[in-house]
């Protein structure tokens, strides 16, 4: 039977109106309707080819676990991700052949997707063993307190305490296999990997000797993180030390002055 | 007189006419290639360059258009600067800074200096390498010569330091150059009128001109000579794997005008995508068409005679045999079925533009499976374009399918729906798979 279209319209009629209304204000809100209709699409069934290495959501995909998820790292990490194999400042072939004619506004749109996904939150390390009580001490003392000796901050200083990463620039530790975080310090430390300048993750790696390279990679690939972990929001955490355009303890000093100038 | 100088003198008398039938035939090429005055660099004239807004803005257009920025720019460098590699069996080849540097750049150059190189392949710097597309630029309008002059030479100056090129011998002799150009190189007297107002006369002034089509669509002829009987028949790209297709009335059949000059400006289509070089062209040069030009470009190539393509015996016996196995291929409708079906569809058909039809699509229905085994290996996602902002994509499959399975799956949709493809050999895969990516 065909519903009675004259039964529903007299309460339907000015819900409708209500919300067609407050659908126009925030396409007006959103500045442009084009922009607004951009944002609503979902982008899985558009990024097939990216969904091969690092599953349909960027949660990791079978079979291919070298490669690291994306899913729920911060936006503007991924961004210069992207934009770094598309202007050589990372140099893995796959990944610069299918960035290379990208411009940044759908490469935005890319980060955005992966980035409201749910993060994977398995442990990387299969069959986990533990690690003998003196190396999982100096593992801890690297990511918690770092090396003064040798200046080298803590991780957790810009990854968070829960390793989790800072929005909107500094990614999660977790969950990723140990051959790829030895793989990005080799990177880094051979000049493969580059991060915007300054590149503050190129000079922690030419500190790090590789047996400590080695037993960070092991100590993290075992850390699990509770399901749906988000970075930190952008804003809480200072990082020691400059990286790319993040702030750091002397920007932010920097801006926070000029914000109170501005509020004056 | 001794036996010995009457010796000589038979010697030098039977020697003399093979020594005069050198020097003329040598004369002869020697003017064929344009003679003393295109190795006769003009320089002396004012550097200094006047241009309009207007004009510059033209010059804008027309690299874009010509494609300066590809070959001038290296990844994430600044464009312009040059330094990108070009890579092939004779070497590699460096390309020059075009940014108005006054000792690594054209900051010094003269109007008739830029002139001059652009359409004799001649500099201040010695002969150029046909890596140049120098005889496509020959066919120039002094104006739009001038007007990218006038747009270069107000870019901010760049100093670099040029890399030397790495070539074989005997292609690392800028000699080798004069000799090449007397075998190959044959200058038009004349630039030749163009009809701006008639979009065939435009089409082949853009095609044959600034959009030296043929560097990739034409097959070479010995030592990377561009013969005029291999004009856009279509071939692997020198130094690439990946192959450019034909380019004339017949190949171009199914696409309409309008179609194909769509694609030249979205790199999307439904008769297939841009992948590989030609996304490139889209993404750096192509996108910025004006819809007038794509469409002059679609119409002259729409004109263009096709040239018969002589097919090897090995393609013609795989052809056969496809042909044989188009309705007993149970392997490659199988592994269609599992992992192309979901977006090509069954039939074939695809979805619009986003999932490309493989029936009728001219890389399948054609004569080289190069681009096919390429984008089944590697993917592939075509550049971002206003016409089509947000890409679909096509995932690698180097993983999941061996070389045998794209064998059997390529050679089921090279000859499924009304496509009549040549066939692909285990061997042709298995070679593909170390290709450069980047």
């Amino acid at each position: 039977m065909k519903p009675n279209a004259s039964s529903v319209a007299p309460t339907a009629r000015p819900l409708r109106r209500i919300a067609c209304g407050v659908a126009l204000a925030s396409l007006l809100f959103a500045g442009s309707a084009s922009v607004a209709a951009q944002e609503t699409i979902d982008l899985k069934e558009r990024l097939a080819a990216c969904a091969a290495c690092h599953g349909d959501h960027g949660q990791g995909a079978k079979g291919a676990e070298y490669y690291p998820h994306l899913a729920g790292k911060p936006a503007g990490y991924l961004l210069q991700q992207m934009q770094g194999f598309r202007d050589g400042r990372r140099h893995y072939p796959q990944m610069i052949y299918l960035m290379q004619f990208m411009d940044d506004a759908y490469l935005m749109q890319i980060a955005n997707w992966y980035a409201a996904q749910p993060a994977h939150a398995e442990r990387a390390a299969d069959g986990t063993q533990a690690l003998d009580p003196a190396s999982e001490a100096r593992a801890r003392r690297f990511v918690f307190e770092g090396d003064p000796d040798k200046a080298l901050p803590a991780c957790a200083s810009c990854h968070g305490e829960s390793l989790t990463g800072l929005e909107p620039g500094v990614p999660s530790l977790l969950s990723l296999p140990p051959d790829y975080i030895i793989a990005q310090i080799g990177g880094w430390v051979a000049g493969v990997r580059k991060s915007v300048e300054p590149d503050c993750m190129a000079k922690i790696a030419h500190k790090l000797d590789p047996a400590d390279t080695r037993l960070l990679a092991s100590w993290l690939s075992r850390q699990s993180s509770a399901a749906g972990a988000r970075p930190a929001a952008a804003g809480t955490r200072k990082l020691p030390m400059a990286c790319g355009d993040l702030p750091h303890e002397a920007t932010m000093n920097g801006a926070s002055a000029a914000r109170a100038e501005v509020s004056k | 007189m001794s036996a010995g100088v009457r010796r000589s003198w038979i010697v030098l008398g039977a020697l003399l006419p093979l020594v005069l039938l050198v020097l003329f035939v040598g004369g002869v090429l020697f003017k064929a290639q344009g003679g003393f005055a295109v190795l006769h660099v003009p320089r002396g004239g004012t550097t200094a360059v006047v241009a309009d807004a207007a004009t510059i803005a033209r010059g804008k257009y027309l690299a874009q258009i010509g494609n300066c920025t590809t070959c001038h720019t290296v990844r994430g460098g600044q464009p312009f600067t040059g330094g990108r590699a070009f890579r092939s069996s004779y070497g590699t080849l460096y390309s020059s800074n075009l940014t108005p540097d006054p000792e690594t750049g054209i900051g010094d150059w003269s109007v008739e200096e830029f002139r001059h190189a652009m359409r004799h392949g001649v500099s201040r710097n010695g002969l150029l390498y046909p890596a140049f597309p120098f005889a496509n630029f020959s066919e120039l309008q002094d104006a739009d010569i001038d007007a990218i002059f006038a747009w270069l030479r107000q870019l901010p100056p760049v100093r670099t330091e040029p890399k030397p090129n790495q070539l074989e011998f005997p292609a690392s002799q800028r000699a080798a150059l004069l000799a090449w150009r007397m075998l190959y190189h044959r200058p038009q007297g004349q630039v030749r009128p163009v009809d701006n107002a008639d979009p065939a006369s435009r089409g082949r002034y853009l095609v044959d001109g600034l959009g030296h089509c043929a560097m990739c669509h034409s097959k070479r002829g010995p030592m990377a000579s561009l013969p005029a009987n291999g004009y856009l028949v279509g071939t692997q790209i020198l130094g690439q794997n990946w192959y450019a297709p034909a380019l004339d009335q017949s190949s171009l059949e199914k696409w309409t005008v309008q179609e194909l000059a769509d694609y030249l400006r979205s790199g999307i289509s439904e008769k297939g995508s841009a992948y590989g070089p030609m996304a490139e062209v889209i993404y750096t040069s192509l996108r910025h068409l004006e819809s007038g030009d794509a469409l002059a470009i679609a119409t002259y190539l729409k004109t263009v005679p096709a040239i018969p393509r002589r097919v090897s015996s090995m393609e013609r016996e795989l052809r056969v045999a496809n042909a044989a196995s188009k309705f007993s291929s149970p392997a490659g409708k199988k592994i269609y079925e599992q992992y192309c079906a979901e977006c090509h569809q069954s039939d074939g058909r695809g979805r619009g533009s986003d999932y490309p039809p493989l029936a009728g699509n001219s890389q399948v229905d054609s004569d080289s499976a190069l681009n096919n085994i390429r984008v089944i290996l590697s993917g592939g996602i075509p550049p971002t374009t206003a016409g089509n902002p947000q890409p679909h994509s096509m995932p690698p499959f180097s993983e999941k399918l061996s070389d045998q399975q794209i064998v059997d799956v390529l050679n089921y949709i090279r000859a499924s729906w009304g496509n009549n493809g040549s066939g692909v050999a285990a061997d042709q895969v298995r070679a593909l798979r170390g290709s450069t990516l980047d």
